[in-house]
C-alpha cells in the first residue's frame, strides 16, 4: 500500500480523496494554489505544498510543479480527482516515468477514450451498442452530405477532441449541414487545437444513463450500476440519480454484462464511466470517462461502496477480491449539485460564506469543502457542495431531499438550491418522465 | 433566569494560563464551586503552509504558531521579498563545495543570479529582480521550498 498520497486536485474532490486516505491510514500531501490555502481539505492533509498562482493554468494544470511537489514530500502516489489533468494521458505516462503511481486508468486507455472517435471504434469492435453516426472521422464536405443522408436529419456534427457536451453542432436538414460542419470545425480547433470531427444521429429524446465500472489489474471487471444524469443545462449535468427511474433490474444486468465484457476484453483497469443514450428501449455509447466521476456518491450509496478507497486499493495492486454476484443494489439515491451561481440567471458569484449549516440525518451526506468563513475564489469551477440523499424508495429519496435542501443553509453566496427545491416539487421529475431535454425547458420556463 | 455564580475574571486568568504554558485543560475546585476550563487544540499547520489562519480557531490560538506564521507572513509581504516562482530544492551555491552565490550583506545587481531551484532534473537560476543588499536568506541549501515562499529580502 502507499506511503504517501498527493492529491492534484481542489474543492470538494480533494477533500473526498483526503477522508478516503485518512481512513486507509495513508498521509497525504495537498497541492494548493495561492488562493486556496485555506481550502479545508488543505488543513486536514498531512503535508500541504503552494504549487503556483491562482491561475489553473499555472498551478492545477501545472505538471512540473505537481512532480516537483511529489518528489520533495516522498510522495509515492498521485490521485487526479476528475477534471484538471485526470484525463490527461501524458500527465499519467510522466508520473509513471517518475516512479511514482498514477490512481486511475492506464495512459493508453486515458489517450484512447480522449480522442472520441477512437472510443466509439474501440466499444464498437468490443460489441458495446454506438449512437449511430459516422464510421470514424468525416474529412470533408461531400462525405459529411453522404453520412447525413444515410442517418437521416437530424444530425450532430461533433469534434473528436470534445467531449463532455462540448464542440457539438447540430444540422436539422441537407440546408443547414453546411454550417454546422464548417462552425463545429473552427470551434474544434480552436477550443482543443484538432479539427477533427465526426457525424452522430441526433436523438430528440433520450435520457443520459451511464454505468459505473471498477477493473482491477488482474482482469477482473465489476460495474455498480446505472445513474441516471439527464437532468443537464447546457451539457451540465445537475441532479443525478442512482438507479434511473426508466430502467429495469434486467435492463441494467444486460447492460452490464455487456459493458464488463467489453472492458476486461480491453484490459482496462481503475475506475470508468460509460455514458449513454437511452431512447426507446436502446442504449448508444456516445462516451467514456476515465476517472472518477463527480456524481460516483449516487453509486456509492445505493452499492455501500467507497469508489476512491476501491482505486486506491487497485492501483496498489490490490484485487479487487469480490465480483459482481457480491454487488447489490439497495434503495435510490439522488445528487443535487449546488453551484455559486444565481438560481435563475445562473451567473456565478464569488464570496465569503457568512453562515454555513449543512443538513444531516438519516440518509443525507453532503460533501462539500465549504465552512462558515471561507471565502469561495473566483478562479475555478463553481460548484461548491454536492448534496447526497439515500432512501430506501425513490419518492422517499424525493421527500428527504426536500427536508434537506428547506435545512441547508449558504449564507454569503447565491447558490442553485432554490432551483432544486423547485425540481424536487415538479411532477414531471417526481415521476421521473425526463429526458436530456426537460432541465432546459423548466428552467426556461421560469 | 436563574443568576449562574462565577467569576468571569478567573475563567479569563485560566484561559491566559492555559495559552502561556500550552495546556489543554485547568480545573480549579474550592469547597463546593468548581471550574474548568478546556481548550481545543488548533489543528496543527501542515510543512509549508501558507501563513492563513484557521477559520474556525478558537480565540485561544498557540502563541508559538501564530507568532511563527506572522513573521512569514511579513515577509512575504515585505518589499524586497524574492519570493519563489516555482516548487523544488534550493541550493546556495553553483554547486556542492562551492562559495554561494550571495551572502548576507553582499551587493547584487538587477538579474544577478541569487541561488538556484532544482526541480525534476532541472537547475533554475533565480535572479536578483532589482539591485540592493541581501539582508535575510530565508532558505537552507538543500531544503525544498513551495511556490511563493520567501527565499531572500533584497533591500
Amino acid at each position: 500500500m502507499f506511503g504517501k498520497i498527493l492529491i492534484a486536485n481542489r474543492g470538494e474532490i480533494a477533500l473526498r480523496i483526503q477522508r478516503a486516505c485518512r481512513e486507509l491510514g495513508i498521509p497525504t500531501v495537498a497541492v494548493h494554489s495561492t488562493a486556496d490555502a485555506s481550502a479545508m481539505h488543505v488543513r486536514l492533509a498531512d503535508e500541504s505544498v503552494c504549487i503556483g498562482p491562482p491561475a489553473a493554468r499555472e498551478s492545477y494544470l501545472n505538471t512540473a510543479a505537481i512532480l516537483s511537489a511529489a518528489i520533495i514530500t516522498g510522495a509515492d502516489a498521485i490521485h487526479p480527482g476528475y477534471g484538471f489533468l485526470s484525463e490527461n494521458a501524458s500527465f499519467a505516462e510522466m508520473v509513471a516515468a517518475h516512479g511514482l503511481t498514477f490512481i486511475g486508468p492506464l495512459p493508453e486507455h486515458i489517450r484512447q477514450m480522449g480522442d472520441k472517435i477512437a472510443a466509439k471504434a474501440a466499444m464498437a469492435s468490443l460489441g458495446v451498442p454506438l449512437v449511430p453516426g459516422s464510421e470514424g472521422a468525416v474529412t470533408d464536405l461531400d462525405e459529411a452530405r453522404r453520412v447525413a443522408d444515410r442517418l437521416g436529419y437530424p444530425v450532430l456534427v461533433k469534434a473528436a477532441a470534445g467531449g463532455g457536451g462540448r464542440g457539438m453542432k447540430r444540422a436539422d436538414a441537407p440546408d443547414t449541414l453546411e454550417e454546422a460542419w464548417r462552425v463545429a470545425r473552427a470551434e474544434a480547433l480552436a477550443a482543443f487545437g484538432n479539427d477533427a470531427v465526426y457525424l452522430e444521429k441526433y436523438l430528440d429524446r433520450p435520457r443520459h444513463i451511464e454505468l459505473q465500472v471498477l477493473a482491477d489489474r488482474y482482469g477482473d471487471v465489476v460495474h455498480f450500476g446505472e445513474r441516471d444524469c439527464s437532468l443537464q443545462r447546457r451539457h451540465q449535468k445537475l441532479l443525478e440519480e442512482a438507479g434511473s427511474p426508466a430502467l429495469s433490474p434486467a435492463a441494467r444486468d444486460a447492460l452490464g454484462e455487456v459493458v464488463t465484457s467489453a472492458l476486461s476484453r480491453l484490459g482496462y483497469r481503475n475506475a470508468g464511466t460509460l455514458e449513454f443514450l437511452y431512447q426507446d428501449g436502446k442504449f448508444a455509447f456516445i462516451e467514456m470517462n476515465t476517472r472518477l466521476q463527480v456524481e460516483h456518491p449516487v453509486t456509492e450509496m445505493v452499492c455501500d461502496v467507497d469508489l476512491v478507497r476501491e482505486q486506491i486499493r487497485i492501483a496498489a495492486g490490490e484485487p479487487l477480491g469480490y465480483d459482481q454476484s457480491d454487488i447489490s443494489f439497495s434503495g435510490h439515491a439522488i445528487e443535487c449539485r449546488v453551484t455559486a451561481e444565481d438560481p435563475e440567471t445562473f451567473t456565478p458569484n464569488a464570496g465569503r460564506i457568512e453562515a454555513y449549516h449543512a443538513p444531516g440525518g438519516l440518509g443525507v451526506r453532503v460533501d462539500s469543502a465549504l465552512y462558515a468563513g471561507y471565502r469561495v475564489p473566483p478562479f475555478y469551477d463553481s460548484m461548491v457542495a454536492k448534496l447526497i440523499v439515500h432512501a430506501r424508495t425513490r419518492a422517499e429519496a424525493i421527500n428527504r431531499l426536500r427536508r434537506a435542501i428547506d435545512e441547508f443553509a449558504i449564507v454569503g453566496i447565491k447558490t442553485t438550491l432554490p432551483l432544486h427545491r423547485r425540481i424536487v416539487d415538479d411532477p414531471d421529475f417526481q415521476a421521473g418522465n425526463y429526458t436530456i431535454h426537460w432541465l432546459e425547458r423548466f428552467v426556461g420556463a421560469g | 433566569m436563574t443568576r449562574f455564580p462565577f467569576d468571569p475574571d478567573s475563567i479569563r486568568a485560566l484561559a491566559d494560563i492555559l495559552v502561556e504554558t500550552g495546556l489543554t485543560e485547568i480545573e480549579v475546585a474550592e469547597k463546593d464551586s468548581r471550574i474548568r476550563v478546556v481548550r481545543q487544540p488548533v489543528m496543527t499547520a501542515p510543512v509549508h503552509v501558507a501563513a492563513a489562519p484557521p477559520a474556525a480557531a478558537p480565540a485561544a490560538a498557540a502563541a508559538g504558531a501564530q507568532a511563527t506564521a506572522a513573521a512569514e507572513e511579513d515577509l512575504a509581504t515585505h518589499p524586497g521579498a524574492v519570493l519563489s516562482p516555482m516548487v523544488g530544492i534550493v541550493y546556495l551555491a553553483p554547486e556542492p563545495g562551492a562559495e554561494p552565490y550571495v551572502a548576507v550583506g553582499r551587493t547584487v545587481a538587477a538579474g544577478q543570479t541569487l541561488l538556484l531551484i532544482e526541480a525534476m532534473k532541472t537547475f533554475n537560476q533565480i535572479r536578483a529582480p532589482r539591485a540592493g543588499t541581501v539582508t535575510r536568506i530565508l532558505a537552507a541549501s538543500g531544503t525544498p521550498v513551495e511556490y511563493g515562499e520567501p527565499l531572500m529580502v533584497i533591500d
